[in-house]
């Protein structure tokens, strides 16, 4: 049994999880060639401890490149190899989840591997100096140079759960993860990675008597240790929208996230609704949502505008969403993929010579101002019927696969649910529009959130001003588009321009100062 | 970026799975070509209420001969997405919406793909949307310039990765007349002109987008028979007239290339492009070099090992080749933790280079090899958009899915005279491209 708590500042707001340390999902699939395991525990960064920021991440990912007692990880590669066997681990906030894929014609002498790799790791110094230099680098450098937008999105959830602990990227600190050891690490592991506060999920072509053996061999693991209650702290709920804008060199464009926390997640059958509204304001990627038609479609700002009720795993990357990353505290986010900045503009177009700031704080008025037009003015009927009928039929590609069928299962179990994925389906059919405009009038606000900007050196100054005495942002198109574009949408620009944002500070850094 | 991970590279290489097919694909590919050139393919498979419905074009940037109009080919993409006189964009995306499906659509070198995936009960209408957007596209000067924006979004989002910026130095470095010179985003300064090419746009849907061009991929919970009645149906009205762009042939290269990134706080990088064959699926070349790929630079290799494991000196390895229509690249690349090692890390792998050209691979290595193919394959085709994919994998490169029948009959028959031979024939001093990210104003490696 684990407790565990969210805490505030000044309030504990407490409920406690039991978990079964012998829960099993199983999803059995006779005519499948293959199978899969997933080995949930809850142990996640949010757990790392001041100090040891990035602890957790090391550990799992010392338990899956590492080797175990009987084993090198060489041998290991070498020995699975021919039979295409794979395994990863993903790390998030409350969850560290193993996955394991093996044909069934090898689960047999597959599962000694498995088994030592949970049980008996070998924690080597060798791969641990290798692991740790991996993700040494990843903080160090990797975070802020490959893609801006991740980068922003990290920086944002830095800002956003400030003082709490979902506050550090699940990879840890610069300053952290230097000073690791590996007794560091062998202690990480024998206090969240026990029997105790472990899930079992399998999938696939297996027997009952193999899934005994799992289930006996996985009781053992660290049987009397009892996990520790962990407090849970939120981070500082945001007063007025605070701004920051961070400073890198020769950034070609703005990246921008933007958020506030929010007190809903899949548990609640209020997520349904809420579901609706953000897939018609800015479902992940689809050209039919609000912000990316009124951003991309029309005004040709930037490569897509999205919103999002949870954490969407690497969204540069996935079409669909990724199961692995539940959560207990949760948010709403803007995502605003880059835009241009003062600097690219008036190289590209001699008449827009004079611009000191760039797209970005347009950008950012006219996404927080449509957010601001769904509270006041709800979804229509039309619009809603639409947009429950495409999630009724979309939330099913979620699981297309027989891992991602499993993943979900066990997100499922995590938010108190049986199967998420049916479950939405039945609350979306019974849904109606004044349940969506009642939900977005109960979750989703202007005035208090934060705002995480990437954007060139040279646009910092300018942006930052501007956003601090909101001062008035005309877009700034070339006159080659200007040219074509509707008068509605020019008229439309005026009001965002002048739309007032309740921004109470701004504050500017290099990116050098962050994550350290 | 051509940094594919040997897991990667291999995980749709298989052999004959399965009793009821010919190939190696354990489900039937039913093909029928349409009078006007469609080729359509059904694959029937057990995923209840799912179906994979895909377009693949034969047009990709590997079409764009024209000075100035590098990146056309992945423009013209988002503007598949503008409407017609027909369905607007709006109503369009009012029909995407209500079929719920997955939807989107990629370009490269030698492709575009238009693909949804979703209600096997809606099909028929993803024929009737698709078909009319292929046949009659039409969108408006404030479109076009519009979605010119959007790719220039693109672009900047992608270029804060150096890897993209070594990328598109490495292939601009290493090509001198052929169009894989340059990158499927295309020059910037070419993405920045996109909006005034208006006329230049309809006149590349006039010569690429035909049927001659295109083939239908459909997985899933569907029947052949009907399948091929939808395309009838539906594609059947669609002119012909594809023209062919001439792609000039790559002039033999005669000397070690450079490439270089500066770069300051990032993990020195260190890439190894050597100049390789066209995709073929009956040469021993791509199959041979796809397993001396998995040889010498998966995790399980001596490389790995030295590099990663023991010495500690690299973050990652990487090594392969992509299937192309023309010869490209084959791909080397380290990701270091000092500049300093550059220059011995690049020894350590020519070294392995050199004595893949003698020394025959320990047989037992070449059987695990192909057991891995073997069994990738199986444990990756379990949905209706991978086998989808894995098979317009194979139609862009050849027109034909039966390729990846054919190409993964081959793996099983490479040996290691098969490995000698490549090694020797592409491995070679000049047909090497050396691409560097350090802070150094070069890269500092001969």
């Amino acid at each position: 049994m684990r407790r565990i708590i969210i805490a505030s500042a000044a309030i504990l707001i407490a409920f406690t999880t039991i978990l079964n340390a012998q829960t099993v999902i199983e999803l059995k699939q006779p005519e499948s060639n293959k199978v899969i395991i997933k080995i949930m525990f809850r142990a996640g960064s949010a757990f790392d401890g001041k100090g040891s920021e990035g602890i957790t991440f090391t550990t799992a990912h010392l338990m899956e490149e590492g080797g175990t007692t009987g084993m090198t990880s060489s041998q290991i590669k070498d020995k699975i190899y021919p039979w295409a066997a794979s395994y990863f681990v993903t790390v998030d906030k409350e969850v560290t989840v193993f996955t394991f894929e093996v044909p069934t014609v090898f689960l047999n002498d597959f599962y000694p591997i498995m088994k030592g790799l949970i049980l008996a790791p070998s924690f080597s110094l060798e791969d641990f100096e290798r692991i740790k230099a991996n993700q040494q680098n990843y903080v160090d450098q990797v975070i802020r140079s490959s893609s801006d937008e991740e980068y922003s999105k990290k920086a944002l959830e830095h800002f956003l759960f400030q003082g709490g602990s979902y506050q550090h990227p699940v990879q840890g600190k610069s300053k952290t993860v230097k000073d690791f050891t590996l007794e560091n690490v062998k202690a990480c592991y024998k206090e969240n990675f026990c029997k105790e506060n472990m899930t079992i999920g399998i999938a696939g072509n297996y027997t009952p008597e193999f899934l005994s053996q799992l289930k006996k061999d996985m009781r053992t693991l660290q049987p009397d240790v009892e996990p520790k209650a962990f407090t849970l702290v939120k981070g500082a709920a945001p007063k007025g929208i605070q701004v920051e804008v961070i400073a890198k060199e020769n950034a070609l464009g703005s990246a921008i996230f933007a958020g506030f926390p929010m007190a809903l997640t899949r548990k609640s059958d209020d997520f349904a609704a809420l579901m609706v509204a953000n897939s018609f304001l800015g479902e992940h990627r689809k050209s039919y949502s609000l912000l990316y038609r009124k951003i991309r479609e029309q005004r040709s700002m930037n490569y897509g505008d999205y919103t999002y009720i949870e954490w969407y795993d690497n969204g540069g990357s996935n079409m669909l969403p990724r199961p692995g990353f539940p959560r207990t505290q949760n948010y709403f986010s803007i995502w605003l993929r880059p835009v241009q900045t003062a600097k690219g503009l008036k190289g590209q177009y001699p008449e827009l010579s004079g611009i000191k700031v760039g797209h970005a704080h347009f950008a950012l008025r006219m996404a927080i101002r449509e957010l601001d037009k769904m509270i006041k003015d709800g979804m229509s009927e039309q619009d809603f019927e639409l947009t429950r009928t495409f999630l009724r039929s979309y939330i099913k590609l979620y699981t297309q696969t027989p891992e991602k069928q499993l993943g979900f299962l066990l997100d499922s179990k995590f938010y108190g649910r049986k199967d998420y994925i049916k479950e939405m389906d039945v609350l979306l059919a019974k849904l109606s529009v004044a349940d969506v405009n009642a939900a977005i009038r109960k979750y989703w606000q202007t005035q208090d959130m934060y705002v995480s900007i990437i954007t060139d050196i040279s646009e910092v100054e300018e942006l930052g001003k501007s956003l601090e005495q909101n001062l008035p942002s005309p877009m700034s198109y070339s006159n080659s588009l200007k040219e074509v574009l509707g008068k509605e949408i020019l008229a439309e620009d005026e009001q965002v321009s002048k739309y007032p944002l309740n921004i109470k500070f701004v504050t500017m850094f290099n990116t050098k100062d962050t994550f350290r | 970026m051509k940094r594919i991970t040997s897991t990667l590279l291999l995980c749709w290489i298989a052999i004959q799975l399965n009793a009821g097919t010919d190939g190696i694909l354990p489900y039937t590919i039913y093909q029928k070509q349409l009078s006007n050139g469609v080729n359509v393919v059904t694959v029937p498979f057990g995923s209840p209420g799912i179906a994979a419905f895909y377009i693949v074009m034969r047009v990709g940037s590997r079409d764009e001969v024209e000075p100035g109009k590098t990146g056309f080919a992945h423009f013209f993409e988002h503007m598949m997405f503008r409407g017609t006189d027909n369905i607007s964009k709006e109503k369009y995306n009012e029909i995407l919406k209500s079929i719920g499906a997955s939807a989107n659509a990629n370009t490269s070198l030698d492709r575009t793909v238009y693909h949804m995936t979703g209600d096997a009960l809606k099909m028929e209408k993803m024929f009737e949307i698709e078909a009319d957007r292929f046949m009659n596209l039409k969108y408006s000067m404030q479109d076009f310039k519009a979605e010119a924006g959007a790719v220039k979004g693109e672009y900047t989002k992608n270029s804060a990765s150096p890897y993209e910026q070594l990328d598109e130095k490495t292939n601009d470095v290493a090509f001198v007349q052929h169009t894989y010179k340059h990158t499927t985003m295309g020059f910037f300064k070419d993405v920045v002109d996109m909006p005034n090419q208006y006329d230049y746009s309809l006149s590349f849907f006039k010569r690429f987008y035909r049927p001659e061009n295109a083939t239908i991929v459909v997985v899933g919970d569907v029947k052949r028979e009907v399948i091929e009645a939808w395309a009838a149906k539906y594609f059947g009205v669609w002119k012909g007239g594809a023209v062919k762009a001439a792609i000039p042939t790559e002039p033999e290269q005669k000397e070690t290339k450079f490439a270089h990134v500066e770069m300051a706080n990032f993990p020195p990088y260190l890439g190894l492009n050597f100049k390789g064959p066209a995709f073929d699926d009956k040469k021993m070349d791509m199959p041979a070099l796809d397993v001396l790929s998995s040889i010498l630079f998966s995790e399980k290799s001596d490389l790995y090992n030295q590099l990663i494991v023991k010495e500690q000196k690299a973050y990652s390895l990487t090594g392969g080749a992509d299937n192309s229509r023309d010869p490209n690249l084959f791909s080397i690349g380290v990701s270091l933790k000092d500049a300093k090692d550059m220059q011995a890390t690049k020894d350590v792998i020519i070294a392995a280079l050199e004595k893949a050209k003698t020394t025959p691979v320990d047989s037992k290595v070449l059987a695990d090899v192909k057991s891995h193919l073997k069994y990738s394959f199986a444990m990756h085709i379990d949905s209706p958009d991978a086998i989808a994919e894995g098979l317009a994998s194979y139609i862009w490169v050849t027109g034909d899915p039966e390729s990846l029948n054919r190409y993964y009959a081959l793996y099983d028959k490479v040996s290691e005279q098969d490995i000698m031979m490549v090694a020797k024939k592409y491995f070679i001093a000049t047909g090497l491209t050396i691409s560097t990210i350090s802070e150094g104003k070069d890269g500092g490696v001969k």
